[in-house]
Order: C-alpha cells, then structure tokens, then sequence
C-alpha cells in the first residue's frame, strides 16, 4: 500500500491546506528567499531538531528556518557517503540538501545538543560550508539554574553574538523582550491547536496539524499566529464528522519526522492522535515566558524548568514515565504509539522506561518504525489497524 | 435492537452486509456483491449500499453503525473502521459457529488466523508480496485456459492426474501452464494443478498458525470448491485434525464480520453513555450514496 491520497477540502480552509502543503514541499526555500527579497540584507537561520531558543535569532534580525530534513520528496545520492549505514536518515538528507545548494538561502545554521549524530553534522557543515555561521548550542543537561542555567545563557549569547554578526543588528534586552512576546503568543495560538486536536481530533486530522506545526518553521513568527488563529477558526465550523476511532498518544517522532502517508495511515487504520511529539520545538515550552524581567533568564527557565520531557533531555529525576502517563491520562488518551525513526538512539533507548511505566498503569501500547523517506505502510497499517481494533473491541477502559 | 453495515472494499470487489443485533441473537438482513471492474471505488461502494438497503427496506439514518474493513477507510462516511483479519475472522465465526480458524482468499492477498469463540483473533499469518496465491492469479488462469469463472472449481474436481505448477511465484506458474496447454494437458489436470499450488501455500499458513478443528474458507475464492477440496486435501496431511469448511456466504465475512464488530462497538460505547440513545458520532454532512 502507498501513501494514500489525500480528499480535496473544499474553501478557504483547502486554500490554506494547499499552502501549507506548498511550504511543506518547498525544499528549496522559496518562502525563505522571498521573505529575504522583501527587505535591505535580511538573513535567515537554520536550525536543526528538536530545540532552539528561536527567540535569540528573531531578535537579532534574522528568520528562524526549521531544517527538518527531505522526508521522501528527495533521493540521496552524496549524503549516503558522509554517514554509516546505520544511523537515521535525517543527516544524509540534510547533508544532500546542503550539498546540492537547497539550503542556500541560509546564511547560518544552528546544531543543537541532541544526539552524536546532530553534533558530526555540525561538523560537517563546518568543513563543507567554510563561509557560513555554524553553531553548536549545547543545551545544558544539567538542571540547576546556578550551573547548567548559567551555562545555558552563556551559550545563547554566543549564539546571539554570531547571528549578530551576520545581521549586523546587536541582540538588547528590549529586543529580546519583543522576541519573547511574539514567540508567546505563538506558543498560546500553538498551545489552542494542540487543545483543540486533543479535544476535537476528528475537526483537526493530525495531518493538517503537521502541516500547520512545520509552516511554522518557514515564515515569520507573527504571520504563523495568524495562520493559526484562521486556521482554528474556520475549522470550528468545517462540519467534519467524528468517527469511531481510538485516541493515541504518539511518542518517538521528536526529530526526524514522519511522511505524510504514514500520518495518514494511522488516522484512516482508526486511530486519532491526541498528543504527540512531532515537530516538537514548536511546542517545546508548555507556557509563556516573562516578558518584563531579564530575557535571557526568562529563556534559560523556559527550557530549565517548562519544556516538556524529552529523550533529547537528560532525566535526572526519572519523570518522562510518570509524565506520559500523566499526559496520557490528561488527553484521555486509550493506547501509546511508539513511533520512533529506525536506529533513533534517543527514542529508542527511552522506550523501554516509557513503556514499563505505562504497563504499571494497564495501558496499552505498541512500536513502529520509519524513516522520512518511508514509502510504503502496508505493515504500519497492519500494526496500526490491529493495535486500534484491540482497544476498541477488548479493552476495558 | 441495533442495526448496522459492514462494507468490506477489497482489491476486486465490494461487499455490503446489513445485519441485526438483539435479544434474539444476530440477523444477516442482507447481503450484496459488486465487482469494481473499471469504476471507481466511489461509485461501487455507493451502488452496493443503496442497492442492499433497498433489499432490506432500512434507510441510512437508520443504521446505527457503519463499518469498513479492508480498503474502506477512504470512505468518509463511515462511523469505524476495522482491519480485515479481525472482520474476516468474525465473519467465519458468525458462518460456521464451530469454526476456530479462517483461511480468507482475496485478489490480491491471503491469510490464515485462529480466533477464539468470541472471534478475537489470537494469531495470523499473511502471504506478502506475491500474488501467486491469491484470486487474481485464479482469474489470470481461467483466462487463457478460456474458462468462465464459475466453472473452474467444477472442472477442477474433474482432474485424475493433475500437473506440478509452481507454488512460488505467479509468473512461473503462468508460463507453465503455457506450457502444458502446448503439452496438451486437460484443463481440469492444469486447473487442479493450479489449485494444489495455491492450496500448498494456504496450508502452509494455516499450520504456521497451528489451526485445527473446523476451519472455514472465506474470501473471493471460497467458492471456488477445487480449491476447497484441494486445501481441505493439503491439510489432511498434518498433524491436527482439520475440518476445511466453506459457505454460500463466504466472500461477504469481511462486511459481515465488519457489521457485527459495529453492533458490539455501538452497544460498547451505548453501555459508556447510557445517558445517550446513540452513539455520539455526527453525521457527515456530505455522506455519499444518496
């Protein structure tokens, strides 16, 4: 079975699937460059899953670009060479990206701290972009404001410094203020569509939800709260009816992200996904972060103290099980997904905890893998159909 | 009493069952067969729903659940969907109350699975990519040996010496009946060769999954009765006592099993909201077929 095929939506809500859909194929930036054409030496920034303070970029003048890498809309043909064969996919395809000059439009990139394989790509964007700004953030895994938070501010205002530099425009408090507010309210727009899908899963198929979540990584901030706040409106009154479907949590898919087909799969094999980690640095911070007293603070607490659990963070305490089987409990989710890229260490390496934690509790789960490039789902279909049967016909709950 | 549909899209042919749950047990009120041909599956589904409610004289809004199994989860319409092994499964349960297995033919595909006596399944077993068992390969042969159909099982349970065909792969088997029609082999000596060669890889399946006891062919090519005999011979063989059964209903236990796994699903979630008459699921606003 291949990616099954999407039905036209009628209207202004089609109109904005259909752009969405557009941004989520241009793979050579197209949105990136006319944003630039548009104004006197504007600069853009990559960024690398699963978090970046986009804050600092957005301060220093410069468009914050999610790099997510080329799912199946390209072949690799260089980026197989930089790699071994048995790591994930997302860098050979960022790297083919870079090397065939898709990433052009960029005028920086920023590796966060998430894995060994994120870091040699920094590397190797170093050695292979020689005229462009490659930073490494190393987010902090330790957690004590006086330690890992110093730390963590120090690293930002590198960051910030560098950026700065491209764009020729020095990151102030006010300004970084400003950023913050902006990025607040997109989290609160983010934080209603996250709502309203947990509440409403059949208004919002998580496609759609994918969609809006990654055109968020290609326009400016501001133009996303709208997209969203539109977006929200109009599908209140889309009239799309509920089906008989079981509600699942999917954990896993935090950096190289799924292909559409398979977010589609899973919905049409009965499954409703109320909770996820997709394009997760989009919904990273679960609240707004003060906008009045230090920025830098504000931004180092965000991630000390309101980011949501994730493998790419040390677990110091052993929470992430109690924590999905309280989020699972809050969206009152019936069954986990795990849906993890094949040889994802982080992902893979949690799962075991994850899923012991949801065994003490009776709720049932089941793993899948993929890879961006995944084209065929007959097997997921089967998995997915057969998980969604089990909880609808013999489960308890 | 809950009424419900069962469509089951599969890679030839639709199959709507409606059926009647209640204190008096479950009622098949009707059934109806659509090939797809070279329509759209749209279309075909559409023409199969209201043809089957017209049959029963029960309207759409009437119906208390509507379920897919197969490829019908692109139908927007639906109330639920349910994969194909759970719908066969309680499908042949429902047709042959002792069965504890089900060999289910289709197109493109087939599968053997166990299920207990509520129709859970407990194990299964699927070919994969090809299609050398399965009821395209059957239709492909008939058509150069120039054979309705219909008529294939009955020439087949004709054969006194039937010929090896290959059982591996469906373009092998195809150029050797070329061959033997060259050979000058009787048709019902290829056919039951054929059927054998299908049968092997059934078998195969259905011991994989350790099946005994009353086991009933379901799918498109549960009518063919050369192919029944031939299974029923393979499984002979085995350990475990086998009893392969077949019904004149067979190739609608998907959409069977579908709408009876719909009445359970609707009485499930009735029995969670008793506060409710129906289950919650609005209506679509544009549902097809009238």
């Amino acid at each position: 079975m291949s990616a099954p095929v999407q039905e036209k939506i009628p209207g202004r809500l089609g109109e904005m699937v259909a752009k969405m859909e557009a941004l989520y194929a241009d793979l050579d930036l197209a949105a990136v460059r006319d944003w630039k054409s548009r104004g006197q030496n504007r600069r853009a920034v990559g960024f690398l899953p699963v978090y970046v303070p986009r804050e600092v970029i957005h301060a220093a003048g410069a468009l914050p670009v999610g790099i997510m890498g080329g799912a199946d809309r390209i072949e690799i043909v260089r980026g197989d060479s930089y790699f071994q064969s048995y790591i994930c996919h997302l860098p050979r395809s960022v790297i083919e990206l870079a090397v065939v000059g898709k990433l052009d439009a960029l005028d920086g990139f920023v590796f966060p701290s998430i894995c060994d394989v994120i870091r040699n790509l920094s590397g190797m964007f170093k050695l292979l972009l020689k005229d462009k700004f490659v930073h490494y953030l190393d987010l902090p895994q330790n957690f004590d404001r006086r330690l890992g938070g110093r730390f963590y501010i120090q690293d930002m205002q590198h960051l910030a410094q560098g950026i700065g530099r491209l764009t020729g425009v020095e990151v102030t408090d006010s300004a970084l203020r400003a950023s913050i507010k902006a990025f607040n309210h997109n989290r609160a727009a983010v934080r209603r569509l996250v709502a309203a899908r947990s509440d409403r899963p059949w208004e919002v198929p998580t496609l759609e939800y994918f969609l809006l979540l990654r055109a968020g990584y290609l326009i400016p901030v501001e133009e996303h709260t709208a997209l969203l706040d539109e977006y929200l409106e109009l599908v209140g009154r889309s009239g799309r009816h509920m089906m008989d479907n079981v509600r699942v949590v999917v954990r896993g898919a935090f950096c190289e992200q799924p292909p559409l087909g398979l977010l589609r799969t899973l919905e049409r094999a009965g499954c409703y996904v109320v909770d996820d980690d997709f394009v997760l640095g989009a919904h990273f911070i679960e609240r707004d972060l003060d906008e009045r007293g230090d920025p830098w603070e504000a931004l180092a607490e965000g991630f000390m103290e309101y980011s949501v659990p994730s493998a790419s963070k040390y677990d110091e305490h052993r929470t992430k099980g109690s924590e999905l089987v309280r989020r699972v409990r809050d969206v009152r989710g019936e069954g986990v997904i795990f849906m993890a890229p094949s040889f994802c260490d982080p992902a893979l390496l949690d799962q075991p905890m994850l899923a012991a934690a949801l065994e003490k509790e009776h709720i049932a789960h089941t793993a899948l893998k993929y890879s961006e490039d995944t084209g065929q789902f007959q097997v997921i279909r089967e998995q997915a159909g057969t998980f969604a049967d089990g909880l609808k016909l013999w489960s308890n709950a | 009493m809950t009424l419900t549909a069962g469509i089951d899209v599969g890679a030839g042919a639709v199959k709507v069952a409606i059926v009647e749950t209640g204190y008096c047990g479950e009622r098949l009120r009707g059934v109806c067969f659509e090939r797809i041909r070279r329509r759209t599956v749209e279309s075909v589904v559409d023409q199969a729903f209201e043809t089957v409610l017209n049959e029963v004289g029960v309207r759409r809004d009437q119906l208390d659940y509507i379920a897919t199994t197969g490829e019908g989860d692109t139908i927007p319409w639906r109330t639920g969907h349910f994969y194909g092994m759970t719908t066969h499964a309680r499908g042949a349960l429902f047709l042959e109350p002792k069965a504890r297995g089900a060999v289910d033919v289709g197109a493109l595909h087939a599968r053997a699975m166990r299920f207990d006596e509520r129709g859970r399944v407990l194990e299964y077993r699927m070919t994969s990519q090809c299609a050398s068992g399965s009821g395209q390969f059957v239709e492909n042969i008939a058509r150069y040996l120039g054979v309705a159909l219909d008529e294939v099982g009955t020439l087949s349970r004709k054969a006194e010496k039937p010929e090896k065909v290959s059982g591996i792969c469906a373009v092998l088997a195809e150029t050797d009946v070329i061959n033997m029609v060259s050979r000058g082999i009787s048709t019902p000596n290829i056919l039951r060769g054929i059927h054998d060669s299908i049968a092997m890889r059934l078998a195969s399946l259905a011991r994989g999954i350790k099946v005994s006891g009353t086991v009933l062919v379901t799918g498109g090519l549960s009518l063919d009765a050369g192919l029944v005999a031939a299974l029923a011979d393979r499984l002979r063989d085995g350990a475990a006592v086998v009893d392969v059964r077949t019904h004149e209903l067979s190739v609608h236990a998907g959409a069977i099993g579908a709408a009876l796994f719909g009445a359970f699903r609707h009485e499930k979630l009735a029995a969670k909201q008793p506060s409710q008459n129906s289950t919650t699921f609005s209506e679509p606003a544009n549902a097809g077929g009238g």
